[in-house]
């Protein structure tokens, strides 16, 4: 049995009555009388100078209320997740820097008439000369984006003297690698609504972090933190994409000018061309091994296309960097990333922040050094995985919870069993094949500080509720803090009511973002959870006639501690004997109901409050060696794929997958199997179908019927198998998997493509045309 | 434009409204009778997440006009089950984990009704098949897929 009643219980989600019955209120689905509709002018140009916006035509239109341009925004006119570099409104005079850029804003009494209005406004632009090519943005002649140039970030790691320890390998490969611009793609695109009432400002908005928009709002708007109350409406999936301001600082202008409630609701298309993308990278990378496969040195440089503006960019590019040399130990690295901005679509966030690029790399190059050397790709992945005691390429040392051997043996286990069969071997033009890949992801921000608040309120009548700056964006945060809550205080998922995102209430809990939530505001509700229960420990105490360190609390009860399995068994056939009277359970020595228990603090005059905090333990790495402990906490992970490619067509079909993740404790693991599965069919895409095509910082994909996700038919059998080494700081021994599923897909697959036809593919995605082209060359070199 | 008035069956109950001829259903649904279960995730018929039935058939709203239904039945999620008694596909939806989001599963929910009504026992690919006009960003269908066979296991 269990120790824990909650933990590791796959209880259901709270939130999917509401969902299955179609009443969760996503924001789009919000309504108030009177309320206005807004429409975004936007750049068509890349780079260019705004001279002039003429609104006069638009403004004349019967039922526009205002149209808003540069000029209007009282505040910073800025924002940015990292660099405050994206203008709210372009201002006359100043820079566009990609389409898409908001020139001007029109709230009317209807979308249509909103829409309508765009057309009649005239925005003279003068058209700069534009880059991008991220190398090329680089160079000192390349148009400039800022004053300042466009490489914006260079992050340095420097482990030991790379140069060097390359003369002693027996095995160098050496290869350069490129992956594509990806879009989120969650079902649900951006939408808010704002209202005033009296002097706060209410925004209800799709997003992965209230306290992050509340404050890019009042600076943009020029008023108080504390009149500024965003309000996280159901959230359609975010991956990444809704970490950036959107729609809430425009509906903010909007409300304020107006007075009247304000709707923003993006198209499809509009949320394909406005949201951040994942990083297109070129990285080159050399790794060097001994005869027997012992990884010794890497040296790597990663150029990452941010686009037109930072938004996590600097972040994500870090990130890569750190996770370069995948979850193996070499003892001499030196890596480079270039964060470049160009003036194509801003690259920001997504699910595994710049690690599945990397991961794209190490994962092939360590399959090509198995291969040189001859031994199997999980012997070579053994021998080098990260273990207690390693010490990581910047410098920091694991001391435990280090899952990647068991992620290694039990996938390769599981897959056996699994895969290949005699009778599954690909018949005539189509080839099967297998592959493998693993990683590793730093739980929480790289080497900054990232606190969660929570607050957590033990009720009169036991039940709790918990208050929490955690943007539940469908992943299920809101179930698995009230597991934590109702763990600690031994009541029932029933008993618990989450209150998550809302600046107005709740404290601030950092973003959804980077797999942080279950460990650190896990943590803080934890924590919350325990000072409030130490009340009702120290009241039961009393009541018991005992310390308060020999009170535990049990099912709606506290008792004594039992210490011995005699004092257990005496405690049974006591409450037995008890029962049998019919008396209550408890007395003196024994146990005190729950709801005794806080009829008595209450009558003490003692509340059951408590409020938690936790920042992970790291520090930032230095700017010329990326020395540091950028992560408290790591999960691992190792993926198998098995592929069968159609060499007539080039297509490439992914049967299975098994996936196996070291998440420290699955708090909920039918929602630890659900990211698993997720994240694997998002890699899928990642490898095979999913690419935004731009054309001179125009996208060419932009909705998606061009922009291809993987259906219901594409998507294989996913084995997903949890691994729990436990993480002694996190809250009962949990870590993060959001992101981690999806890291290693797309570089098992590309493996597995190997494995079948003998091809190495170092670009994404492996479209049949590709397929084809390598099978060609092949031939013709034959 | 003069208005229509059209008369239909909607989750059960007979309702007459009047509408502009160029109304698209899902508007009609969500901005004109308040019915915001049906979603709109791309309004060109590519994400199925304004899936409604239309005589037992799934349709895309935002491909269809508000006119067209004149005279026939319809069926949102509003119409399938209640918070004292969900529909067994709901319920499925709930305990194999199929809900994240929950953005895709109005649409998901009424495709895999059409499909079950049509046939009661579907093996995994034939149920894959029906859905793949419903995108899921966030699951990866696995569990929507369970879900829907555990319904047809249990007829």
């Amino acid at each position: 049995m269990s120790e824990y009643r909650m933990i590791g219980q796959s209880v259901k989600k709270l939130d999917a009555v509401a969902k299955v019955l179609g009443k969760a209120q996503f924001a789009a689905d919000i309504y108030f009388d009177g309320m206005l509709y807004a429409k975004v002018l936007r750049s068509t140009v890349p780079h260019g100078i705004l001279r002039s916006v003429d609104v006069s035509k638009a403004e004349a239109m019967p039922g526009v209320v205002v149209i808003l341009t540069g000029k209007d925004v009282p505040g910073s006119n800025s924002t940015g997740m990292i660099v405050k570099d994206e203008p709210v409104l372009v201002k006359n005079g100043e820079k566009i820097r990609k389409i898409g850029d908001p020139l001007a804003l029109i709230a009317a009494e209807t979308e249509a008439m909103a829409e309508k209005a765009l057309e009649l406004i005239e925005a003279d632009i003068e058209v700069l000369p534009p880059v991008f090519d991220p190398v090329a943005a680089m160079e000192d002649s390349a148009p400039k984006l800022y004053a300042k140039g466009n490489v914006l970030a260079v992050r340095k790691i420097r482990k030991g003297d790379a140069a060097a320890a390359f003369q002693r390998c027996s095995v160098v490969v050496e290869q350069e690698y490129r992956t594509q611009m990806v879009e989120h793609g969650y079902i649900e695109p951006e939408a808010g609504v704002a209202k005033l009432d009296g002097e706060v400002l209410t925004i209800w908005v799709s997003t992965q972090n209230t306290h992050f928009d509340a404050k890019e709002v009042a600076r943009n708007l020029k008023v108080g933190l504390d009149k500024v109350r965003v309000i996280q409406a159901a959230t359609g999936g975010g991956f990444g994409g809704k970490l950036d301001i959107s729609v809430q600082v425009h509906l903010g202008l909007l409300a304020m000018k107006t007075r009247r409630a304000v709707k923003l609701v993006y198209s499809r298309t509009e949320s394909i061309i406005n949201s951040a993308k994942r990083h297109p990278c070129i990285i080159k990378m050399k790794t060097g091994a001994n005869a027997e496969g012992k990884l010794l040195a890497m040296e790597c440089s990663i150029i990452g296309d941010t686009g037109a503006y930072a938004s996590y960019g600097p972040g994500t590019l870090t990130r890569t960097a750190v996770h370069a040399t995948g979850p193996y130990e070499i003892e001499h690295v030196a890596i480079d990333a270039y964060t470049v901005y160009t003036n194509n679509p801003t690259a920001g966030a997504m699910r595994g922040f710049g690690v599945p690029q990397a991961a794209f790399a190490h994962e092939t190059q360590m399959d090509m050094l198995a291969e040189k050397i001859g031994i199997s790709p999980l012997d070579i992945r053994l021998r080098n995985a990260l273990r207690a005691g390693s010490v990581t390429a910047t410098g920091a040392l694991l001391k435990s919870s280090v899952g990647i051997i068991p992620t290694l043996e039990k996938t390769a286990t599981a897959a056996k069993t699994i895969m290949l069969s005699e009778s599954a071997v690909g018949k005539n033009a189509k080839k099967r094949g297998i592959g493998i890949s693993s990683m590793w992801y730093g739980i929480g921000n790289t080497g900054l500080p990232n606190p969660a608040g929570a607050y957590v309120n033990l009720l009169d009548d036991g039940t709790v509720l918990i208050l929490t700056g955690c943007a539940d964006i469908g992943q299920g945060s809101d179930t698995t803090l009230a597991q934590i809550a109702a763990e600690e205080f031994g009541i029932d998922m029933e008993d618990v009511r989450v209150v998550s995102a809302d600046t107005g209430i709740t404290p601030d809990a950092g973003a959804s973002s980077a797999s942080r939530q279950t460990y650190i505001s896990g943590n803080a509700v934890q924590l919350a959870a325990r000072e409030a229960k130490k009340v009702l420990l120290e009241t039961a105490a009393t009541m018991l006639g005992v310390a308060p360190d020999e009170v535990v609390i049990g099912y709606k009860e506290l008792s004594v501690r039992t210490t011995s399995a005699q004092s257990q068994f005496l405690t049974d056939c006591l409450s037995e004997c008890r029962l049998d009277l019919g008396m209550a359970p408890k007395g003196k020595g024994q146990s005190v109901s729950l709801a005794d228990c806080l009829a008595e603090c209450r009558a003490k005059g003692k509340l059951t409050l408590g409020h938690g905090w936790f920042n992970p333990d790291t520090t930032g790495l230095d700017p010329e060696t990326g020395q540091g402990k950028p992560y408290a906490t790591y999960a691992f992970a190792t993926q198998i794929a098995e592929v069968e490619v159609d060499t007539e067509s080039g297509e490439i079909e992914v049967l299975r997958i098994v996936a196996t993740h070291d998440v420290g404790k699955a708090i909920n693991p039918v929602n630890v199997e659900g990211q698993i599965e997720g994240g694997c069919t998002m890699g899928l895409g990642y490898a095979l179908t999913e690419e935004i095509k731009v054309k001179e910082g125009k996208i060419l994909t932009k909705n998606l019927a061009t922009y291809l996700m993987p259906t219901a038919m594409d998507v294989p059998e996913v084995h997903p198998f949890i691994v729990e080494e436990r993480e002694e700081t996190g809250p009962f021994g949990a870590k993060g998997v959001g992101e981690p599923t999806l890291i290693p897909t797309a570089a098992a697959i590309a493996n597995a493509v190997y494995d079948a036809i003998g091809v190495r593919f170092t670009e994404l995605p492996l479209t049949p045309e590709r397929v084809l082209a390598k099978l060609q060359e092949i031939q013709n070199a034959v | 434009m003069s208005k229509k008035a059209i008369s239909f069956i909607l989750n059960g109950q007979q309702t007459k409204v009047e509408v502009e001829p160029t109304l698209l259903l899902v508007d009609m649904l969500r901005n004109q009778l308040g019915l915001t279960g049906t979603k709109i995730g791309c309004g060109e018929g590519d994400c199925g997440a304004c899936t409604v039935l239309l005589d037992g058939k799934s349709v895309n709203s935002c491909l269809i006009l508000a006119v067209q239904t004149d005279g026939r039945e319809l069926l949102t999620v509003e119409g399938l089950g209640t918070y004292d008694k969900l529909h067994p596909l709901q319920e499925a939806f709930i305990a194999a984990g199929a809900v994240q989001c929950g953005f895709c599963t109005p649409g998901m929910l009424l495709s895999a009704k059409s499909l079950l009504d049509k046939n009661p026992r579907p093996n995994r690919k034939q149920i894959a098949r029906h859905i793949s006009g419903n995108l899921c960003r966030c699951t990866g269908y696995a569990k929507i897929i369970d879900a829907i066979e555990r319904v047809a296991h249990n007829q």
